[in-house]
């Protein structure tokens, strides 16, 4: 029923002073979490498949990650149809840009381009968190995360979303290493093995997945190598 | 694609886009021509040329008028069924009680709506021109479920873009290549398709019963079993509806929807007789 | 530019239907839009400001930047918060123009990020026009009159623009209301009124390099330790003729330990007066 929509923008008719009954909002919270880590020749993505408003759920089974390549992918949290026309926006760049360059784009060049995307739309933005992750051109993992209007940056690991306070200090704790900006330059990627680095991914959306009411179901996990692109998956509690 | 005439004008559909930041080719958008002229047969608006002459972008409908209440839908083994009843809405006034709210698209797609009802028939004219379309060029081509999905949720999405949304959430089934579809659509483009689904107050009220009783391979009979029951359950807590219901289904044999029916009702729950038994302090 | 005709994708949007789902405005089928959609509404000011409070850019900073007698020094911090909640604590905040051109970032992330990146591409351009660099006043002008034409529209960015030109070293201030100041001395953020504390005091023209590099670096520590919004790691750069050098880059926790070696001797643990 439109009228038990969440009131937040008050969104003036024309000429007139902002209205007292249903107003509407264009920004919905749809919640979810995706989480993203980097190792020396694999990348895992990953994503829960709740997808809620307010405290209802919509639907248990909702993906959040775009695959673009074998070696790019771009996951989101946040509003629902504004990731949806991201990813649909994203794909049609992705498809045009192999029709020009007769090759997939790379990991890098998707980030910036998720950059400007995001920044195209600065005065009406995109409600999505995001994050970029894939091989790089050397073959290494590559993580980039987002703000919603498009500052990003290069990460051994990330973490946005809703239950990003929850899952972002566990991986600090886990795998955080120098900063890439101290001088010696030093090593700020993980060398976890593979399997470890999903047992923490997966753990660390069970342990979201008690504490916060936006993540649950299923979570979607990717795991990226040179090989290409295996699924993996983790049933949450329905809670 | 077929020509025709510009069905909305810029005195009457939605205008472009404004853009400040550097007005680039979405202001030169629509050749504004003959705004006053009717656009097409049937149709014929009178203009409000304040409507012309006022640089800010149109906003239809800021809040609802005649609303429609909760549509379900549900899979079964061969297709999918869709309920709602048949109310238009004026605020709390019963002011419509045989509206159709479920529509045949073509014959392997239908549209369930709730919210406003205008924006309703709104939506149903485009469909129905691109419908028009596929029949006119022949070629045996007609759009898929998912296809009107997408379609509607990328109208919707580009309304609330531009500040003016169809307050609506629509439901669509179908069935097509031996596979049910039922996707649904927000009115900010919020969009997801499921096993079964609501909007508006049924999602809180008959989500529930269908998450408990459905499995994707039910019979059609025990699908319409569960359909009535939500619908009664709805009914029963929804004061803006009424014991009139429409059931709609497609399946491989093309969508069929059914004349209005009433349920049998029973009001003499012993928390119906006394609803505040357990509530003291309240009469 | 060669296109195929293909009337069924790329004709005019003639009928509702097909106009109805935007495409145009997404620049799909047709040129690419490259203008920025404004929202349809009445008020622009408090829609942006009802947006910042939903979808919470990176803010946050401590930067500053000084002119010596050996060039130019530029500090900043690392860190980048959305509300309360600490986005990230490795944002480079010096954005490297081009090899004697650095921007810097305080305000919002996204903003400094990509209007700096347009002003090296701007910069690129006019030394392939010109068969020259341009100089720091420049270019420091060209972001100005950026920022001046999407002013009142809730931008936010406060940058300094340092490097080295024929003039020899130069340092602007540029803000996101159209402001532009030629300087020897600023600092830029939420951490610098604790920054400029530290960096008058300290400040003579006739610094040597290192003196000055410790004083940019101490500086913006003594900000990240007052600041609840600066922290992360410090970064500092000098500017010469030869274009910039990053010296330095050191883990704000780890400064600690160099600036108060000895517990005792830290501002918190000094014997309380009262007490005595």
């Amino acid at each position: 029923m439109a009228t038990a929509l969440p009131v937040r923008a008050q969104v003036p008719a024309a000429g007139q002073a902002t209205k007292q009954h249903a107003s509407w909002s264009p920004y919905d919270d749809n919640g979810g979490t995706v989480v993203a880590v980097a190792g020396d020749d694999y990348c895992i993505v990953a994503a829960s498949t709740r997808m809620s408003t307010g405290y209802s759920i919509l639907t248990r089974n909702k993906s959040k990650i775009l695959r673009l390549n074998p070696k790019c992918v771009v996951a989101s949290a946040g509003m629902q149809a504004d990731m949806e026309t991201l990813h649909k926006m994203l794909h049609s760049r992705h498809v045009t840009y192999q029709f020009n360059h007769r090759r997939p784009m790379s990991c890098p060049a998707t980030a910036q381009l998720l950059s400007n995307t995001l920044y195209y739309k600065r005065f009406f933005p995109y409600y999505t968190f995001n994050l970029c992750a894939g091989l790089d051109d050397e073959g290494r993992g590559a993580v980039y995360t987002y703000d919603a209007i498009g500052s990003y940056e290069r990460v051994g690991y990330g973490c946005q979303g809703s239950g990003k306070e929850l899952i972002q200090p566990v991986l600090d704790n886990q795998l955080k290493a120098a900063s890439p900006l101290v001088l010696p330059q030093q090593q700020w990627l993980s060398s976890l093995p593979l399997e470890q680095a999903v047992d923490l991914v997966k753990g660390a959306f069970v342990s979201a997945g008690e504490r916060d009411i936006y993540t649950g179901d299923d979570v979607e996990i990717l795991i990226i190598t040179k090989d290409g692109i295996r699924t993996d998956s983790l049933q949450l509690k329905r809670d | 694609m077929l020509h025709r005439p510009t069905s909305h004008s810029a005195a009457i559909g939605p205008g472009p886009v404004p853009s400040l930041a550097n007005p680039g080719p979405a202001l030169e958008q629509q050749p504004r021509h003959a705004p006053q002229a009717p656009s097409c047969g049937s149709e014929a608006f009178c203009v409000d040329p304040q409507a012309l002459s006022s640089s800010h972008p149109r906003q239809h409908t800021q809040y609802p008028y005649v609303t429609g209440t909760s549509v379900l839908g549900i899979t079964f083994k061969d297709g999918v069924l869709l309920a709602c009843d048949t109310l238009g809405a004026y605020g709390s006034t019963k002011r419509y009680k045989s509206f159709d709210r479920l529509r045949k698209v073509n014959d392997v797609c239908m549209v369930g709506a709730s919210g406003e009802l205008s924006d309703f028939q709104y939506i149903m004219r485009l469909l129905e021109e691109l419908s028009d379309d596929d029949f006119c060029m022949d070629d045996g081509h007609h759009l898929k479920p998912a296809e009107v999905h997408s379609y509607l949720t990328r109208v919707l999405y580009n309304r609330r873009n531009k500040m003016d949304p169809l307050w609506n959430s629509l439901v669509v089934g179908g069935f097509h290549s031996g596979k049910p579809f039922l996707g649904t659509v927000g009115m900010i483009g919020t969009s997801y398709t499921d096993a079964h689904l609501a909007t508006g107050f049924g999602n809180h009220l008959a989500r529930p019963l269908m998450r408990e009783k459905h499995h994707p391979d039910m019979s059609e009979e025990e699908a319409v079993a569960l359909m009535h029951e939500c619908l009664k359950v709805c009914y029963y807590r929804d004061k803006n509806s009424i014991n009139k219901f429409q059931l709609a289904k497609v399946t491989k044999d093309g969508v069929s929807i059914s004349e209005p029916f009433a349920l049998e009702t029973n009001w003499g729950f012993k928390l119906f007789q006394n609803p505040a038994a357990n509530a003291v302090g309240t009469w | 530019m060669m296109r195929i005709s293909c009337p069924l994708i790329d004709g005019p949007a003639t009928s509702a239907a097909q106009d109805a789902c935007g495409l145009r405005e997404l620049g799909v089928g047709g040129a690419p839009v490259d203008s920025f959609p404004l929202p349809a509404v009445q008020d622009i000011d408090s829609f942006e400001r009802e947006v910042v409070e939903y979808v919470k850019p990176n803010h946050g900073t401590t930067t500053l930047g000084f002119i010596f007698q050996g060039g130019v020094i530029i500090a900043v911090d690392s860190r980048a918060s959305q509300g309360s909640y600490i986005s990230s604590q490795t944002v480079k905040k010096v954005i490297e123009i081009n090899p004697y051109l650095l921007g810097t970032m305080a305000g919002g992330a996204a903003d400094c990020q990509f209007w700096e990146r347009n002003l090296g591409r701007q910069c690129r351009l006019y030394e392939l026009a010109n068969g020259k660099r341009i100089t720091v006043r420049g270019a420091s002008k060209l972001l100005a009159n950026t920022m001046f034409s999407y002013r009142g529209m809730g931008l936010s960015m406060g940058t300094m623009v340092a490097g080295w030109d024929e003039a020899g070293p130069g340092l602007y201030y540029v803000d996101s209301d159209g402001q532009r100041t030629k300087g020897k001395l600023f600092s830029v953020g939420s951490g610098s009124l604790y920054a400029y504390g530290v960096l008058d005091e300290g400040y003579r023209w006739d610094l040597s390099v290192e003196e000055a590099v410790e004083l940019g670096l101490r500086s913006i520590y003594h900000a990240t330790f007052r600041d609840a919004a600066s922290g992360g790691t410090v970064s500092v750069y000098h500017v010469t003729q030869e274009g910039w050098t990053k010296v330095r880059g050191e883990d704000v926790g780890e400064l600690h330990f160099r600036f108060y070696p000895d517990p005792a001797k830290h501002p918190c643990n000094s014997v309380d007066p009262l007490a005595v």
